[in-house]
């Protein structure tokens, strides 16, 4: 398996954006990426020339499209045709979710507490949400500088508060890039990692995300593993029940600091590298990156996900600059 | 030959907002190229009074507590607030997507070889279509609009 560099949440002039698919493919690979999910408002007429621009560029597009409602904004990605969204109302989500599914295609809330109506119409999620397992992903950073905004924080926390009520859903980053201008803002990442194979890029790349393969970044991508009685499970991966009282893991947080490197900077600096679980701070250790892998011993007793999270300080802020999706206990 | 099919204008108030239009109507001949043109005004709220009276009632329902006051003093953040009115189109034979865009005037056509941005090429088939318009949000005491569609020959290739 691979980790590749995505962008999940973009547009073109086919909705309200102001660059051409051709032009978001070029600047996206020259920050860096490798992938990006195309998803104009209400549309994918943006896509008629998809194949043709992943030949020219070398950069992998999936398809889908931004659920623009007026009850929340759904990114929907995977899908193969355009799903109508005029029909849905407050409490339909659920057979909207059901037709993105049927597609093969995975549903994520976008940016749920950017404010509303009459600011922005359906950029607060009011949805009614009756199961949380249909949701697959939740978009908790959107836009540059995303991790000290307060909305995003929001989102983190929403998260956070569904992992702890045991659901399995993923975390992701989306720019929501509009347009090709120059920023100093630092720019979040979500990495996937992919299963290699002949499948489909977009099979492939859905699977990663369904999975919660997911590291979400503005620098350094962060990893996970634990190893359980000489099992190692990773990120996304669920560690097997035993009736054993006392388990012990031994955890190891890694982070490559050298992806996507010429398009971030961080100062020199002593790093807070934690692990998160539904029982609170499992561990926190200072790190320079020179110290990494960490590793650590933890009880599994009572647990049902843990996630590492990096913090430290960018341009001048104190802040997370990375997590990790989580890895599961059954 | 240009044969205008719809020729609508209408005048809403923000209890429309979060509704659709749709304007439905019939092509007896096949071929060619449908044309729309759609406008809608005013675009901003202009009246500074109304618009932080309507900013920080929604900061009131998406703002959490203690970040309420905080995001009232900073209401000029948040304007000018705008209408948003968008179409999108239907055939006979499906869906042929959407002009989500903030221009409050718009020239859009589709036909076999081509379309508009956001629009998906297609056959002007004879029969029932749809063009519909999503008020996403109306802000000003009321917003008047304009449709006009027509079938045309498709200029040579
Ligand atoms: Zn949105
Ligand atoms: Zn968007």
């Amino acid at each position: 398996m691979t980790w590749i560099a995505c962008e999940l949440h973009t547009h073109t002039f086919h909705s309200d954006g102001r660059q051409s698919l051709n032009e978001l493919a070029l600047g996206a690979k020259a920050l860096g990426f490798d992938c990006i999910a195309l998803t104009d408002h209400n549309t994918m007429a943006g896509l008629a020339r998809k194949e043709q621009i992943e030949r020219e560029t070398g950069l992998l597009i999936i398809p889908g499209m931004e659920w623009t409602t007026f009850f929340g904004h759904m990114v929907i990605i995977g899908v193969k045709d355009y799903q109508d969204w005029r029909r849905v109302g407050p409490g339909d989500i659920h057979a909207g979710l059901a037709r993105v599914h049927e597609q093969g295609g995975l549903a994520g809330m976008a940016h749920p507490f950017r404010p509303g109506s009459p600011m922005c119409t359906g950029c607060f999620w009011e949805f009614e949400i009756r199961d949380w397992n249909e949701i697959d992903y939740i978009e908790v950073w959107s836009t540059t500088f995303a991790p000290v905004k307060k909305n995003n924080i929001r989102a983190y926390r929403l998260w956070t508060d569904k992992l702890n009520e045991g659901f399995r859903l993923a975390a992701t980053s989306g720019r929501d890039w509009h347009l090709q201008e120059r920023t100093d803002a630092p720019l979040s990442v979500t990495y996937l990692r992919i299963q290699e194979g002949e499948a489909p890029f977009t099979e492939r790349a859905i699977e990663a995300l369904s999975s919660g393969r997911v590291s979400v970044t503005l620098g350094p991508r962060l990893d996970l593993e634990v190893n359980v009685n000489g099992e190692v499970y990773q990120i996304g991966d669920a560690v097997k029940g035993s009736d054993e009282r006392e388990r012990l893991a031994s955890v190891k947080v890694l982070a490559d600091f050298t992806s996507r490197h010429e398009h971030w900077h961080l100062p020199e600096q002593s790093f807070t590298v934690s692990l998160k679980s539904n029982l609170g701070v499992l561990s926190e250790h200072a790190a320079m990156p020179e110290q990494l892998p960490l590793h650590t011993e933890i009880s599994v007793q009572g647990l049902l996900w843990m996630r590492a999270e990096l913090w430290g300080i960018i341009q001048g802020v104190r802040t997370l600059i990375a997590f990790t999706n989580a890895i599961y206990f059954d | 030959m240009k044969k205008v099919i719809v020729d609508a204008r209408g005048r809403v108030t923000p209890a429309s907002s979060k509704s659709h239009i749709i304007h439905r109507f019939f092509l007896a001949s096949a071929g060619g190229r449908l044309g729309i043109n759609f406008w809608y005004g005013p675009k901003q709220l202009e009246d500074l009074e109304k618009a932080r009276t309507l900013v920080e009632r929604s900061i009131d329902l998406y703002f959490e507590e203690e970040t309420i006051a905080q995001a009232k003093a900073h209401f000029k953040s948040y304007l000018p607030l705008n209408n948003l009115i968008t179409v999108s189109v239907d055939s006979p034979n499906g869906h042929l997507g959407a002009a989500h865009r903030h221009d409050p005037e718009q020239f859009l056509h589709i036909s076999r070889h081509e379309a508009s941005p956001g629009l998906v090429c297609g056959d002007i088939v004879a029969g029932m279509w749809e063009v519909t318009l999503s008020l996403h949000a109306i802000v000003t005491d009321y917003c008047e609009y304009s449709l006009q569609i027509w079938q045309e020959e498709e200029a040579a290739q």
